[in-house]
């Protein structure tokens, strides 16, 4: 890759990983200009960047807002590449489409969010439900947008049942298997998961990211 | 102090915002600005500072985030604003040596000065753990009672009753507030300390209602309710319905926060500055009588960390500098019980918190997640290491954080579970077995030998 194209991609890195939305867009249509193809911006830009906001978050350098405007500042960048992708007969790769949300009951969301960012930092489509979700919507929105992952969060132990409930809830409409279910949050543990019949657990944001990659990859 | 009336006319019609537009467009950048107007910079090297001009200047910050920003009501998306005139009254009229308690366990908790020699005052017992069942439940809180230095109880939640999940909003949830509380006024009668308060009411509840009903098993006027708030600075209906409640009884209310470092609040500059305008938004819209603080570092989901202790120090100095409403520290450890680690996450902690000022309030032990793990030796050894850290210098107490934090912080990631109560206590006498006995005299005598005074 010449030193030119390689001041694109890292213009358009840097953008992404500062959250600027605006800069990101006016980077990517330069690399366009520049002859890059757009995997390639995606792959080297986009990616590399959402990944290094990923890693620098974890060691508590950036913070959840961070997160929020790189992802944003990604949605950007798609706006420009997707269509191109797609007029070219190309598909833009996304990792999987996870429907997310917090157990009924249960209002609290900041791990959801920082989760449902880290995901949609390494290529997922993510439907964020918000905060104390019925069983009968996360099925609902799973359906609408033929999820491949159900993420349920739940801080406190009487909510936790509300993530049996979706399980069962999968179960009783026959649908079980169209799924894969995560389950989260401070109380949870591998056990509970285990007893409620759902497919993977983590401690932590990052953790679950992994899984949820692992899962899809096996579906 | 403008009243609960306007609080509620202005939760029903403040200024609109989307939640998401409070948080990431008025909240973010106005902490920021804030951080950056005063230089509030994070130490590494000093977790426990003794700088008056930083606290004082996170205490500026602080207010003038609440007045810039105010509390968002989840319920109608609008915001209760205030006025820095409305702020400092606040301030002026806000409780002070609230009295909890009765009989022989009726006590002032008063506001604390860095580097105080007063003792602390000392809110003990389970922190939020969670607890199998309702015998597991009876034996820990007679367990607290029987705690010398404890001034107040902090029951665990109930996860079953009749062996049935209690599951929130739902007719158990109710069911399980009212046992709560039926059994944690038994359990201190048989500790022979029936007036000891119970200042965590009820932390089986998760709904308004569940802690209405619990409330008329048993709870007097004398205990206290806590009551939170949402982060980022934000406040339910359900929340303040309870509040509507406690006042009405003249009961006492405990406000909440608790902060979550990495978040919307960012690092420790940040989550010192908001952990100020909390304590104020405490007084106006819960109508506190006291401040209960818990920031939690998100990489571990516990607040013994370095970054922690620096944000809860400077916090706990900004706000004992400069208000007379008294403030408690909660802290939550990873380690579980019987465990080295444990003992020096507490011991650090407290000697911090205690040197900074603050009450405290323990505790959460393996992080409050794990089914009985938690005992009535880790919150009697919290207390008697914050009476002993009393009067300590906050160099010297920065000293000791740093010494006692190197020897447990690369385990913060996968702290050891350690034992159940079942475990590290004999069932029928409610004291510890000797190998716990053995490690706790041990911890002490280290402690000792590095300067700590024990009473």
């Amino acid at each position: 890759m010449s030193t030119d194209k390689k001041t694109l991609l890292n213009e358009l890195q840097q953008a992404v990983i500062e959250g600027d939305g605006e800069r990101a867009k006016v980077a990517t249509q330069k690399c366009l200009d520049a002859g890059i193809a757009p995997l390639e911006a995606v792959e080297f830009g986009l990616r590399d960047g959402l990944k290094i906001v990923g890693d620098r978050f974890e060691k508590l350098e950036l913070f959840l807002p961070d997160l929020m405007l790189a992802a944003e500042a990604g949605n950007q960048v798609m706006s420009v590449l997707e269509p191109i992708i797609t007029a070219g007969g190309g598909e833009s790769k996304s990792a999987g489409t996870v429907v997310i949300g917090t157990a009924k009951g249960d209002i609290h969301t900041i791990g959801k969010n920082i989760l449902a960012m880290l995901l949609k930092l390494s290529g997922f489509q993510v439907y964020d439900l918000g905060a104390d979700v019925p069983a009968t919507t996360f099925l609902e929105e799973a359906r609408k947008h033929k999820a491949d992952v159900i993420a349920i969060s739940a801080l406190m132990t009487s909510t936790m049942p509300g993530q049996r409930e979706v399980v069962r809830l999968l179960n009783d409409v026959h649908e079980r298997e169209s799924y894969e279910v995560l389950v989260g949050g401070a109380p949870v543990t591998q056990n509970w998961a285990t007893e409620i019949g759902a497919d993977g657990y983590s401690e932590t944001a990052s953790g679950g990211v992994a899984l949820a990659l692992k899962l899809v990859a096996k579906k | 102090m403008i009243d609960f009336f306007e609080i509620t006319k202005r939760a029903l019609n403040g200024p609109y915002s989307a939640e998401q537009d409070f948080a990431m467009k008025i909240l973010v950048p106005k902490l920021k600005a804030v951080v950056k107007k005063y230089g509030i910079k994070y130490d590494p090297n000093n977790p426990v500072p003794s700088d008056d001009k930083l606290a004082d200047d996170i205490f500026q910050a602080g207010l003038e985030l609440c007045a810039e920003v105010g509390c968002y009501c989840k319920d109608t998306s609008r915001i209760i604003k205030f006025t820095p005139e409305e702020i400092a009254e606040a301030l002026r009229d806000a409780p002070f040596a609230p009295v909890y308690g009765e009989g022989a366990d009726e006590k002032a908790m008063s506001v604390r000065r860095p580097e105080s020699s007063e003792k602390p005052y000392c809110f003990l017992g389970a922190g939020g753990g969670i607890s199998t069942n309702e015998d597991v439940y009876v034996r820990m809180v007679e367990g607290y009672g029987r705690i010398p230095k404890i001034n107040s109880v902090t029951c665990p939640t109930i996860t079953k009753i009749n062996g049935m999940d209690v599951v929130a909003g739902s007719p158990l949830e109710l069911l399980a507030c009212i046992r709560s509380v039926e059994l944690g006024r038994a359990a201190l009668r048989r500790a022979q300390r029936p007036g000891l308060p119970i200042m965590n009411a009820i932390a089986t509840a998760v709904t308004a209602a569940g802690k209405i009903t619990g409330s008329s098993f048993g709870l007097r006027n004398t205990d206290a309710w806590i009551c939170g708030f949402t982060s980022p600075m934000q406040v339910q209906f359900e929340r303040l319905n309870e509040v509507a409640y406690i006042l009405a009884r003249g009961g006492k209310i405990v406000g909440e926060s608790g902060e979550i470092m990495g978040g919307y609040c960012g690092g420790p500059e940040g989550t010192a500055v908001i952990n100020v305008a909390y304590h104020v938004l405490s007084i106006l819209v819960l109508r506190a009588s006291s401040h209960l603080t818990f920031p939690i570092d998100f990489r571990y989901a516990s607040n013994t960390s370095q970054e922690v202790m620096w944000a809860v120090s400077t916090s706990t100095q900004a706000i004992t500098r400069n208000s007379h409403h008294p403030i408690l520290n909660l802290t939550y450890v990873g380690a579980g019980p019987m465990t080295e680690m444990c003992l020096y996450e507490i011991a650090a902690a407290h000697i911090g918190r205690v040197a900074s000022g603050g009450n405290i309030e323990f505790g959460g032990v393996a992080k409050a997640i794990t089914l009985d793990h938690f005992t009535p030796l880790e919150p009697r050894f919290a207390s008697e290491v914050s009476h002993a850290a009393a009067g300590m210098t906050r160099a010297q107490a920065n000293e000791m954080f740093k010494l006692l934090n190197a020897k447990y912080k690369d385990q913060l990631p996968n702290p050891p579970k350690g034992k159940k109560f079942q475990e590290a206590f004999d069932w029928d006498s409610i004291v510890p077995c000797q190998e716990y006995v053995d490690l706790y005299g041990r911890i002490k005598n280290e402690l000792t030998s590095y300067g700590l005074k024990f009473e």
